[in-house]
């Protein structure tokens, strides 16, 4: 194998598989990246066994041929070349280097042969269909944050993505919880989604679909199976696993009949929330809502700290009531919302609130309360 | 087969079986029958590990010729008022040990009661009663076990060596020697006395201290603190080590329930509770408590070997020892083990490391404590001295002076190496770890605030159903109320399973399932929440690590006053969350005798 390539589109593929690679590894092919050259491309496919990014780039190759070399090594130093070099890459005779020449520079790094290297199975993904990339990345922001971290409860790791009618009209749904709080997004469903199976989307498959979607407005091609899902960007294609398990059936949840209605202007609210919760104790971040007609007071009291209020007008006629809430919940979801007003639907101090944008019907958060 | 009834030999050695197990289970059922008959001295002989001789001597009150063939039949005592199993006030009730003893080996009693002239003694071989005959015997009886299990082969074959018998045996005696220090005792192996105990005069506070710590070592003595509490007609006495004196088991602890010893769980569990905060997991401490219970609200038929008890009230019983501890403890806050100190005494004394081992035996924590104490001293060559921040001493002096004079922890005089402060005190030195002290004060300062204002509870939007098993979901709903004032909400969820409605906002997105679990498996073995507590207290001190002065910064004269002046003022000071001392005090003479001036 022996190529030429601009250190700029190489950096680029580089960027985007090399963070598939796990920092530590117990394979160690896992830590490499598979560059294959053939006819003007090269491509680079880089795993943690879950998921896989191919990726491929124009090249000028001299000799075709594939191996592996340890991806984020590849990484620092092709980032570390000067702008605009050309890259030379060429297999050492016994293939167990490859010499990388840039300008002035040489490196020689080991290999690992190409048939060690795993390749994820070709499965058929019957399900097809195509989104744009600015509604995909809306899905995954409004979503993401609600995520669990807590791994035993595995099947709350990702994104529930399925079909599901909203008012008659079908759309895709993106749902996430870690059993405090629930994010529930949706956008109209697009053509061949009807019937797809609902699916569990991975954290790490989610973040990494949305870096390679950044900045992106056209169309993403996605097909998925039970167990796998593919996002086909044109010159990148990230396959994953799709967590095995069932995801709550989180309709239950989400309440019905919460008749006092609470408008609050977003951005005041989150500044307020932002300022009292400076008192509140560094681990359970309480901050009290006490509402009443036309008026929120948001307090906390920590004894170390002290105490603080801070009252904001808002839109309620209801009775009044008092609840409590994690403040760092309530600015993640309040985060979310782009129009100006935060509708908070509340029944009771006890039972879960949902926040909605008025002028936004596409998303919805549930937030859980706090006793304190 | 036919079912038949067994023969009466066969079933005093199927009880034997449950009574008899060692031979220091013999030893324990004679030893507390000459307790029971109201002895003042008991003396205990055995050799070949029991195996081949055993005898109890003691002055009770004795038995007649006639009393004799009773006292061997089965289920046959004097100890019983009536027919009444719920008022026992002796040791033994169930007259099963000497029939079961006598099934098993070749049995000699010989006794004469107090106001008789006469003296009988009785031979038994397998349960083979000869007639009684007249010997010569001062008062009291003597019991002699020959052959121990020669008529139960089997059992004979799973009896340890001899010398792991005899200390069992010598353990046995030991336990029941703690608690009556009005009984002299005294145990001989193969000729050889093992130890002996004087009956103790003073049979209030002085008398039961003396006593513990000659069975428990002198160490125990010096680090222990009395419990005394009472309350609704039940009462806990006893001493308990200081959080620094802590052994790697928890062997050491010794629970006498109405002058029995037991090995009961809810007493283990409610001893950890109370020392939670202040030992680590794998530490245990050493103690001795009594409860005192009125028989009727205990119930000590549980087991052959009597080494379980049943409480009316487990609630009330498990508060009284926790609360008991627990204030006992907070009065000691300013008592690291002396141990400490002695072993950083050991530590400069020239040639010192030969001692440092002693420190080591009975605490890991000392050979620390001694080497931090020692390292600073090693290094201080004329080159190294200015490490010692003296900040403002030379202005300070004459205020350190009245510092010094009017509080328990002195003067701050300066700090070594940016880790200790030495604070000269009316009497002697001390040094303190900035760190742990500064450490356990923000602890301290948590939990005070988590006790004071509850625990704030994250309701779950999706509650968490846990599969426990019958059992543990029904120890978990017993103590419900408990769990929800921790910040765990529960209910019950069909047979079986619990469904977790709030966690502790503390705990953010944890493992629900885990904890759930741990709790259920620590109640069927503690009978108390210790991991929830445990994994509540992990944030508080993991803040308070992280809230605290680290080894390493500079503090100036005012700030170090200002912590021994917290010091003084915060209950359990003493001692850092994990068991090690947060400070040592030299006294005066001490370093005296250091410097060969005393």
């Amino acid at each position: 194998m022996k190529i030429t390539i601009e250190q700029v589109a190489l950096l680029s593929a580089l960027s985007h598989v090399q963070s598939v690679v796990e920092r530590r590894n117990t394979i160690p092919i896992l830590s490499n990246v598979l560059m294959s050259a053939e006819g003007d491309k090269l491509a680079l496919t880089a795993t943690d066994l879950d998921m896989a990014i191919d990726e491929s780039v124009t090249a000028d190759v001299g000799q075709a041929g594939a191996t592996t070399v340890q991806a984020h090594l590849l990484f620092d130093i092709v980032r570390k070349l000067p702008d605009g070099s050309q890259v030379e890459l060429k297999l050492a005779g016994d293939a167990s280097r490859l010499v990388l020449k840039a300008g002035r520079s040489t490196f020689s790094l080991p290999c690992l042969p190409r048939e060690d290297f795993p390749v994820m199975g070709e499965d058929e993904l019957p399900c097809k269909f195509s989104i744009g990339a600015p509604e995909l990345r809306r899905l995954i922001d409004k979503s993401k944050f609600a995520i669990s971290t807590e791994e035993t409860r595995y099947y709350l790791n990702g994104i529930y993505l399925h079909d599901a009618e909203s008012g008659g009209v079908a759309m895709l749904r993106a749902v996430a919880t870690d059993g405090h709080r629930l994010a529930q997004v949706e956008t109209p469903l697009p053509d061949g989604a009807a019937g797809m199976p609902g699916v569990i989307i991975p954290r790490k498959a989610v973040n990494e679909v949305r870096r390679l979607i950044e900045g992106r407005e056209d169309e993403i091609a996605a097909s998925l199976s039970d167990t796998r899902i593919r996002f086909d960007l044109g010159e990148a294609v990230l396959t994953s696993k799709l967590i095995d398990g069932t995801f709550p059936d989180y309709s239950r949840v989400i309440p019905e009949g919460n008749d006092k209605e609470l408008d609050v202007g977003c951005g005041e609210f989150k500044a307020a929330v932002d300022r009292v919760s400076t008192i509140s104790t560094e681990k359970s971040r309480a901050i009290k809502l006490g509402i009443g007609a036309g008026r929120l007071e948001l307090s906390a009291t920590s004894p170390d700290s002290g105490t603080a209020s801070e009252e904001i007008p808002v839109g309620y006629g209801g009775e009044t009531m008092e609840i409590g809430f994690n403040s760092k919940y309530l600015l993640d979801i309040t985060g979310q919302i782009d129009g100006e007003t935060a509708r908070f639907s509340l029944a009771d101090a006890v039972s879960p609130a949902i926040i909605t944008d008025p002028e936004d019907e596409s998303a919805l958060f549930v937030l859980m309360p706090m006793r304190v | 087969m036919p079912i038949r009834r067994l023969p009466e030999g066969t079933i005093n050695r199927i009880a034997a079986g449950e009574v008899v197990e060692r031979p220091a289970s013999v030893i324990k059922e004679l030893v507390e029958n000459a307790i029971d008959a109201g002895a003042k001295s008991i003396d205990i002989e055995m050799s070949g590990g029991g195996r081949d001789f055993i005898s109890v001597t003691d002055d009770g009150r004795g038995m007649a010729r006639d009393d004799l063939l009773l006292a061997i039949e089965r289920h046959a005592t004097s100890k019983l008022v009536g027919d009444d199993l719920l008022n026992i006030a002796t040791l033994g009730f169930r007259g099963e040990a000497l029939p079961s003893i006598a099934a098993i080996s070749r049995l000699t009693i010989a006794s004469r009661p107090h106001d008789a002239d006469d003296a009988w003694s009785l031979h038994v071989t397998a349960g083979k009663v000869k007639d009684p005959e007249p010997t010569a015997f001062g008062k009291g009886t003597r019991v002699e076990v020959r052959d121990l299990f020669f008529a139960t082969p089997a059992r004979l074959k799973f009896l340890k060596t001899d010398r792991t018998e005899t200390s069992q045996a010598a353990d046995a005696v030991k336990h029941l020697a703690m608690s009556r220090p009005d009984i002299g005792f005294s145990f001989t192996d193969s000729g050889r006395p093992v130890f002996r105990y004087g009956a103790e005069e003073d049979l209030l506070e002085d008398g039961s201290l003396k006593r513990l710590s000659a069975v428990m070592g002198r160490q125990f003595s010096e680090n222990a603190i009395s419990v005394a509490v009472k309350k609704d007609g039940i009462s806990l006495r006893g001493y308990a080590g200081l959080p620094t004196f802590n052994r790697g088991n928890a062997q050491a602890q010794y629970l006498f329930v109405n002058g029995r010893p037991v090995r009961d769980r809810l007493l283990a569990g409610a001893v950890r509770g109370a020392y939670q905060d202040f030992l680590a997991r794998n530490r245990h401490p050493v103690l001795a408590l009594f409860l005192d219970a009125p028989a009727e609200r205990v119930d000590v038929n549980v087991h052959p070997a009597k080494t379980e008890v049943r409480f009316r009230e487990a609630g009330l019983v498990r508060a009284l020892i926790v609360t008991g501890l627990r204030d006992a403890l907070a009065k000691a806050g300013h008592r690291a083990s002396s141990s400490v100190a002695d072993a950083a005494l050991h530590a400069f004394r020239p040639g010192g490391g030969a001692y440092s081992n002693h420190g080591q035996r009975f605490n890991s924590g000392l050979a620390e404590a001694a080497a931090a104490f020692q390292s600073p001293f090693d290094h201080l060559a004329p080159g190294a001295r200015d490490t010692v921040n003296t900040d403002g001493v030379v202005g300070e002096t004459q205020t350190g002076g009245a510092l010094a004079d009017n509080f328990p922890l002195g003067a701050a005089i300066g700090q070594l190496h940016e880790t200790f402060v030495v604070a000269q005190t009316a009497d002697g030195i001390v040094i303190v770890d900035q760190h742990a002290a500064h450490e356990r004060l923000v602890y301290e300062r948590v939990k005070k605030a988590l006790a004071h204002d509850g625990v704030a509870t994250q309701g779950l939007l999706i509650p968490e159903v846990v599969e426990l098993g019958e059992d543990g979901a029904a120890r978990l709903m017993a103590r419900v109320e408990e769990f929800a004032g921790l910040g765990l909400v529960m209910e019950s969820f069909g047979p079986g399973a619990v469904i977790v409605r709030e966690v502790p906002a503390l705990l953010g997105d944890t493992d629900i399932q885990g904890l759930v679990r741990d709790l259920a498996d620590e109640m069927a073995e503690y009978d108390s929440a210790l991991s929830l507590k445990d994994r509540l207290d992990d944030v508080c001190s993991t803040m308070a690590c992280h809230g605290s002065v680290r080894a390493g910064r500079r503090l100036t004269q005012t700030e170090m006053n200002a912590l021994l002046r917290e010091m003084e003022v915060t209950p359990h000071a003493g001692q850092c969350n994990h068991g090690r001392p947060t400070y040592i005090e030299l006294k005066l003479p001490e370093i005296e005798r250091l410097f060969g001036r005393r």
